[in-house]
């Protein structure tokens, strides 16, 4: 007992001196860090004008994301699980995904001046995440699977999607009113126009739905073989299918009906909500096996 | 710096007297050539609807520094120039010299000074006037470092201030707030109802950002020709207006009706035709044509002359709100300039002051020779050198550390010691 006890100890102080671990700790703190300077430059350039920030928030959006996503392999490396053991890990991915999500549409879009609204999420993400995540060595082994990574990551890479598609669904509504009311402020002068931002959002949906597909189909090959009390009923399987089954009607609709402006923004709002209420009041209360903290 | 500046402009006279001394390039090549010479060195003007200007380098053998030619006689020469004395009087015109008159010039090119703030078009008419007047040959290299000075001034204020931004004018705001709801004009068609000015202003601007398709819709058939003509285009019939509503994203209204041309129910009905696509509508006739309650619709922006003004009035806030920083940079250009300028003008007197003494000191050796022994004779000329060196020393030093003072003290010391010292000849900058 005691030669074990002794192991352990030593095991313990190997995790604290290697320099991995070190730089893991450094990451931590140093993560919120870029995101708020990330955002800080976004909100110069957005509110300001600056022509300083204009030129740095980009590469430092790429900066901020490289240390992220180095961050995340090396704590999959180094406590042998993918990052989605507890809440505060997952807060972290969550956050990694909106900057990522961000950073593809920004590029495909060429649209520059939105980041602050989306990043500022990703933002009190990782900050929440820095200061709570633990170092657990020891998880289930149901959680080490890399299967489950990719379920989780791209289920979380499309929720991040979608979120994305709601702010710019929000900000689209907050234009199209200040154009109809003739405000002419910083919203009219700062944000892109409608057709831009309706097209953003779309996009959005369109990685979000895409993300969530692969995390379905993931899922149903994985699910049943992991887990003996498995249920084609969990609330959290049947909400998430929900969740896509809207979002593809309603990329249907757009491209059938041919619904655009206005309305389809409000759907990819009010979509936003019942996916949130899914991940959190379903996910909370409700999901049996599909529960892991 | 014996540079005078006279004008008048849009703060000093109402259009239809500036409008008298508006110049025509041949005008402004005959009046630059009979001012070269007399009074000036080197002269350009400059002549647009808000602004004629004459800038002139005087010669200081026709008047030096405390005495600048008359600027009565320069103004009278000016009005008579163009046979304006009865409608422009003296008072009408301004005058400044010196880095005052640079100053002024600097604003000008910034666009700080043009009725509309940050209308830089101005750079481009003072670079046409200034070749007219170099081709004429009246200036000189002066002028032309106090062009590049200028050119910088504007090129600077266009990239780093936002003066020039936003549109000031109800034709661009009305394409602007488009470019606000659409992303692409090229896949957008437009309307436009109704060949008055401001209509047809907005429909070339709308041409000018490459709009997809423009249709004219004129109560005169043969208006609505001539204008598809000019700008390019579709002829519509005025009676087929409504039904158009559901073709084209964008409309312009502009036509004299005592009625409602666009009733609520005309852009509902188009409304559900066009699969609720946005529809972008900007009425500026007088009484309104089209029904403000269509704004109420979804995916419909309707906009008037209210609307329109705000954009303009929060555009002109913030180019004003830009005034300091470009003072800024006048600021910055003009110190340049005038230490360019001061440079100059000192290395010039200093290497006077030296030749003169030099040649006094040659004369009186060669004057005195004889009555030193040969093995005398070099050191005499060595010592002599020496004595110059120390006499000059100071005074060199003095003439180059004046760079606290101001523009005015260094150019009345210089005048001092060439007065003292007899240095009449003209010193002009060189390039």
């Amino acid at each position: 007992m005691l030669r074990a006890l002794r192991k352990l100890k030593e095991k313990d102080d190997i995790i604290q001196e290697n320099p991995m671990k070190t730089l893991i700790d450094v990451f931590t703190v140093a993560l919120p860090l870029l995101y708020f300077s990330t955002v800080w430059a976004y909100a110069k350039a957005f509110f300001k004008d600056s022509a300083a920030a204009k030129r740095t928030k980009t590469p430092l959006l790429l900066a901020t994301l490289a240390v992220h996503l180095s961050y995340l392999l090396l704590r999959s490396a180094f406590f042998n699980h993918p990052p989605i053991t507890t809440i505060f890990e997952i807060m972290s991915i969550i956050a990694f995904s909106i900057g990522a999500a961000y950073a593809v549409i920004e590029f495909q879009t060429k649209v520059k001046n939105t980041g602050y609204f989306i990043l500022i999420l990703a933002f009190i993400f990782q900050t929440i995440s820095s200061f709570f995540i633990e170092n657990l060595s020891e998880v289930k082994p149901v959680l080490r699977s890399s299967l489950l990574g990719i379920h989780v990551s791209s289920a979380l890479l499309g929720y991040a999607a979608i979120a994305i598609s709601a702010v710019y669904g929000f900000l689209y509504l907050m234009l199209y009113h200040h154009i109809k009311s003739s405000r002419f402020g910083v919203i009219y002068t700062k944000l892109p126009n409608l057709e831009t931002l309706e097209k953003m959002s779309i996009l959005s949906i369109i990685f979000g739905f895409s993300f969530l597909t692969v995390a379905i189909a993931v899922g149903l090959i994985w699910l049943p073989r992991a887990f003996d009390h498995f249920s084609y009923f969990d609330p959290k399987l049947i909400g998430t299918v929900f969740i896509w089954a809207m979002y593809g009607a309603g990329l249907g609709a757009k491209k059938t009906i041919g619904w655009q402006g206005r309305k389809i923004m409000i759907l990819s709002i009010i979509a936003f909500a019942v996916s949130f209420f899914s991940l959190t009041i379903i996910n909370v209360y409700f999901s049996a096996f599909h529960k892991f903290y | 710096m014996n540079l005078i500046a006279v004008g008048i402009n849009h703060r000093t006279a109402p259009l239809e007297v500036r409008e008298k001394l508006w110049m025509s390039s041949d005008e402004i090549r005959k009046a630059v050539a009979d001012l070269k010479g007399r009074p000036f060195s080197e002269c350009f003007i400059v002549s647009t609807c808000n602004r004629t200007e004459l800038y002139g380098m005087y010669n200081s053998s026709e008047g030096d520094s405390e005495n600048p030619p008359d600027v009565d006689d320069l103004k009278d020469r000016l009005i008579a120039f163009k046979s304006a004395g009865s409608s422009v009087h003296r008072e009408h015109l301004y005058h400044m010299v010196s880095s005052n008159a640079i100053r002024h010039l600097f604003k000008v090119a910034s666009g700080i000074d043009s009725m509309v703030i940050g209308d830089i078009q101005i750079l481009s008419q003072i670079k046409d006037d200034f070749n007219l007047a170099s081709e004429e040959k009246a200036t000189g290299p002066f002028l032309h470092r106090l062009l590049q000075s200028t050119y910088h001034v504007g090129k600077r204020t266009r990239t780093e201030t936002t003066i020039t931004e936003g549109a000031v004018s109800v034709s661009y705001a009305a394409v602007e707030l488009a470019s606000k709801i659409f992303s692409d004009l090229s896949k957008k068609t437009a309307l436009l109802i109704g060949a008055g000015e401001t209509g047809e202003l907005t429909a070339k601007h709308l041409n000018g950002r490459g709009i997809g398709g423009l249709f004219v819709a004129n109560r005169t058939r043969s208006k609505a020709d001539d204008l598809v003509a000019a700008l390019g285009g579709k002829a519509v019939e005025f009676d087929a207006l409504q039904q158009m509503l559901a073709h084209v994203d964008i409309v312009v209204s502009s036509v004299t009706s005592d009625h409602y041309v666009i009733t609520k129910t005309d852009v509902q009905r188009a409304m559900k035709e066009r699969s609720h696509k946005p529809l972008f509508m900007i009425d500026i006739g007088v009484p309104r044509n089209i029904d403000p309650a269509a704004n109420n619709i979804e995916n419909v922006f309707l906009h008037d002359m209210d609307g329109i003004s705000a954009i303009i009035d929060g555009n002109l806030q913030k180019r004003r709100s830009e005034i300091p920083r470009v003072n800024e940079i006048v600021l910055e250009e003009l110190t340049e300039f005038t230490n360019w300028f001061n440079s100059l003008q000192v290395n010039p007197t200093i290497h006077d002051l030296r030749t003169h003494f030099e040649q006094v000191r040659q004369e009186e050796v060669e004057k005195n020779i004889n009555r030193f022994s040969a093995e005398d004779r070099e050191l005499l000329d060595l010592v002599t050198r020496r004595i110059v060196n120390k006499l000059l020393h100071l005074p060199t030093t003095n003439l180059k550390n004046g760079n606290e003072e101001s523009d005015e003290e260094k150019h009345k010391k210089l005048h001092i010691v060439r007065s003292l010292f007899g240095l009449h000849k003209e010193q002009m900058p060189k390039e």
